[in-house]
């Protein structure tokens, strides 16, 4: 029996490495066992099973689970390096942040319903309010500047745009 | 001589001319602008160019590129940021220089010296093009094959940070490039039915997030800092010093141009391999980091000598250099293009269209250059709390345009969070987007490789050539592996050496 006081701890030398191998791997497990063999179809005949439609994904999961192993070993015997630890960044207030999120949703939700423009002043204005910007003639760029964007688009460049609400 | 006529009715247009111009300064303005990188710009300038001519469009995107290439050198000179971190060799002389109040005289050399390494790239890529593209004629599938696996790796090889992490963002970007209808048999890959996914990932939608959006994450995630100012001053440069400084922009560009040409390498490297040969052979060595005007001309020499060679594999072998070319790329393929040594023999014409233009922006770089270092610096003084939310609109209304769908926009939403995390986890995005390109020519170049040899694998080991770029490719994956237990020794020495009191 082995006293528990001379029992090894394994210790940590890399977080950051540990979680994201056990992402990756927990992701490759999910693609080789699951997404693999349930969403990609397989034709009835083959010749060669390399010309499958399956087997590139597949070999691609294999792959990503070995490495995500070996990343996470690596996160046992390697210290993270010093420019890994200057990604550390000084985090904001949650407002801030909020208020960032609260404009792409603005993005995705009312874009087609509301059109390019209003959407375009509303997530500006969110943006600017976020920061916060205190020059009151800035907000003025918020009215400006989805106008321009959206007619530099649709009128000089000749991409489409949904630039008024419900589609007028 | 009937190609010559037709090349020139080909380039000689209004809209080139403007093209390359607007792109310069757009290039210019983004690049002396920190936080706002080339590759942000020439992403998010993809979906204007839907409606322009290929030749135009080519040529917007190269023009961006260039002028950011040297914009970049604006800031780490004036403010000690570099706009891309390609300028950040240019500022251990630049800074110090405009800190003594020669700021003008930095700003002249940095730009002269670009010039002068972008000629010389372009001249190396009319050259070397066409003749790469002549051997390139030989290759056939498996050797096509290999060559992308040489592509992939050195690319993951050459990457900063772990080379475990580079194979998988490859891997990540392959995976994705396969979602869709598969082109061999049509059936359906990972789209979960959504048949949005069908005609597999928008590649704008995937750029734009990836390169875009994760710097407008990370500014409202951390703390507001405070807006530096920028100021250009001084005398300007003497043409006794320009011509000082010759020997090391001449070097600083071939330097440039061999790094260039080989996938995956980047200006920042050359930018640093430049500047430390010209500090080797300088006889004003002791001056070098002090604000020496030949360690800025010598580094920004590297740095754009880059631009034009890495377009060399890009036209003559298909293959994108790094994360630029390959969106370039992306606009020749958004145009009906195929780049490759193909395009040679039935886009001709085109081909030497798109050299007279890069020649050309050259000099509109010289021209807008100038202008820049008058009133660009004032461009650097718009803080970025009202920049990002103007690109966040230009992100939001270039994915949407490229099919009119919403489902793009939340797809960029989805990548510029992946970007994130990327760079939150020192995963580095390019090898991701090398491999999201590169997949579908890889896939492809493998079944047909299987398919001329009759399911044998012996033709994966035809000849020569498919020797050199298996060589090539363990050589690469070799190097890697070199550099990652190197670096891990320099971290292993720097902590068990107690610091210096």
């Amino acid at each position: 029996m082995t006293p528990s006081g001379s029992k090894r701890r394994v210790k940590v030398k890399d977080t950051n490495d540990l979680i994201t191998g056990i992402v990756l791997l927990g992701f490759a497990i999910v693609l080789v066992f699951y997404l693999v063999p349930n969403y990609i179809n397989e034709p009835p005949i083959l010749q060669n099973p390399m010309m499958s439609p399956r087997w590139l994904p597949a070999i691609i999961g294999w792959l990503i689970l070995l490495f995500s192993i070996l990343l996470i070993l690596q996160a046992f015997i390697l210290e993270g390096k010093t420019e890994e630890d200057e990604r550390a960044i000084e985090k904001g207030s949650t407002r801030r942040f909020v208020l960032m999120v609260l404009s792409l949703v603005i993005y995705v939700a009312l874009f087609e319903a509301m059109g390019a423009v209003f959407c375009g002043i509303l997530a500006t204005l969110v943006l600017f309010i976020a920061h916060p910007v205190r020059t009151w003639w800035v907000y003025s760029l918020a009215f400006l500047f989805p106008i321009i964007v959206a007619l530099l688009f649709v009128e000089v460049m000749n991409v489409p745009l949904p630039i008024m609400p419900f589609g007028f | 001589m009937e190609n010559f006529s037709e090349v020139v009715g080909i380039f000689f247009s209004l809209d080139n001319f403007l093209a390359i111009a607007v792109g310069v300064v757009i290039g210019v303005v983004v690049g002396s602008i920190p936080g706002l990188t080339a590759t942000m710009a020439v992403a998010l300038a993809l979906p204007f160019t839907f409606s322009m001519q290929p030749v135009a469009a080519i040529l917007l995107l190269v023009g961006i590129y260039k002028g950011g290439m040297y914009g970049g050198s604006i800031t780490a000179i004036l403010i000690r940021t570099p706009g891309s971190p390609a300028s950040a060799c240019t500022l251990l002389d630049g800074y110090p220089m405009a800190q003594q109040g020669h700021a003008k005289k930095a700003l002249k050399a940095a730009l002269y010296s670009s010039v002068i390494a972008d000629f010389i790239s372009n001249i190396a890529l009319i050259f070397f093009a066409a003749y790469l593209a002549k051997i390139a004629l030989n290759f056939g599938a498996p050797e096509f094959f290999w060559l992308i696996c040489f592509s992939l790796t050195i690319i993951i090889s050459l990457a900063s940070g772990s080379m475990i992490k580079g194979l998988m963002a490859a891997l990540l970007g392959i995976l994705l490039s396969m979602v869709g209808l598969d082109e061999v048999f049509g059936s359906q890959r990972l789209t979960f039915g959504n048949y949005n996914l069908m005609d597999s990932i928008s590649f704008i939608p995937l750029l734009i997030g990836l390169f875009a959006i994760p710097e407008i994450i990370e500014f409202y995630r951390k703390k507001a800092i405070p807006h530096i100012k920028a100021k250009a001053s001084g005398a300007g440069l003497a043409f006794s010093e320009l011509k000082r400084c010759m020997k090391s922009i001449v070097r600083g560009s071939l330097i440039g141009v061999i790094i260039g040409a080989i996938p995956g390498t980047g200006a920042t490297a050359a930018a640093f391999i430049s500047y430390s040969d010209a500090r080797r052979r300088s006889p004003n060595k002791a001056n070098f980091g002090k604000g020496e005007v030949e360690g800025v001309a010598a580094a920004e020499a590297g740095n754009n000598g880059v631009a034009g060679a890495t377009l060399i594999p890009l036209l003559s072998l298909g293959i994108p250099g790094d994360v630029i070319t390959a969106i370039i790329l992306g606009a020749f393929m958004v145009h009906g293009l195929t780049p490759g040594p193909l395009m040679f023999q039935e886009n001709l014409s085109l081909i030497y269209a798109l050299f007279l233009g890069i020649m050309c922006s050259s000099v509109i770089l010289l021209v807008v250059g100038n202008v820049a270092i008058k009133y660009f610096s004032l461009i650097a003084d718009i803080p970025k709390s009202i920049l990002f939310p103007i690109v966040l609109m230009f992100c939001v209304y270039g994915a949407y345009a490229v099919n009119n769908a919403t489902f793009d926009v939340g797809l960029m939403l989805a990548f510029g969070v992946l970007g994130y995390i990327f760079n939150r986890t020192a995963i580095p995005a390019a090898p991701f987007l090398i491999g999201f390109i590169l997949g579908p020519m890889f896939e492809d170049n493998l079944r047909r490789s299987l398919l001329i040899g009759s399911n044998d694998l012996s033709i994966f080991v035809r000849g020569p050539i498919t020797w050199v770029f298996i060589v090539l490719t363990v050589g690469s994956i070799a190097l890697a592996l070199y550099r990652f237990i190197s670096s891990r020794r320099d971290v292993r020495h720097a902590t068990t050496t107690p610091p210096e009191l």
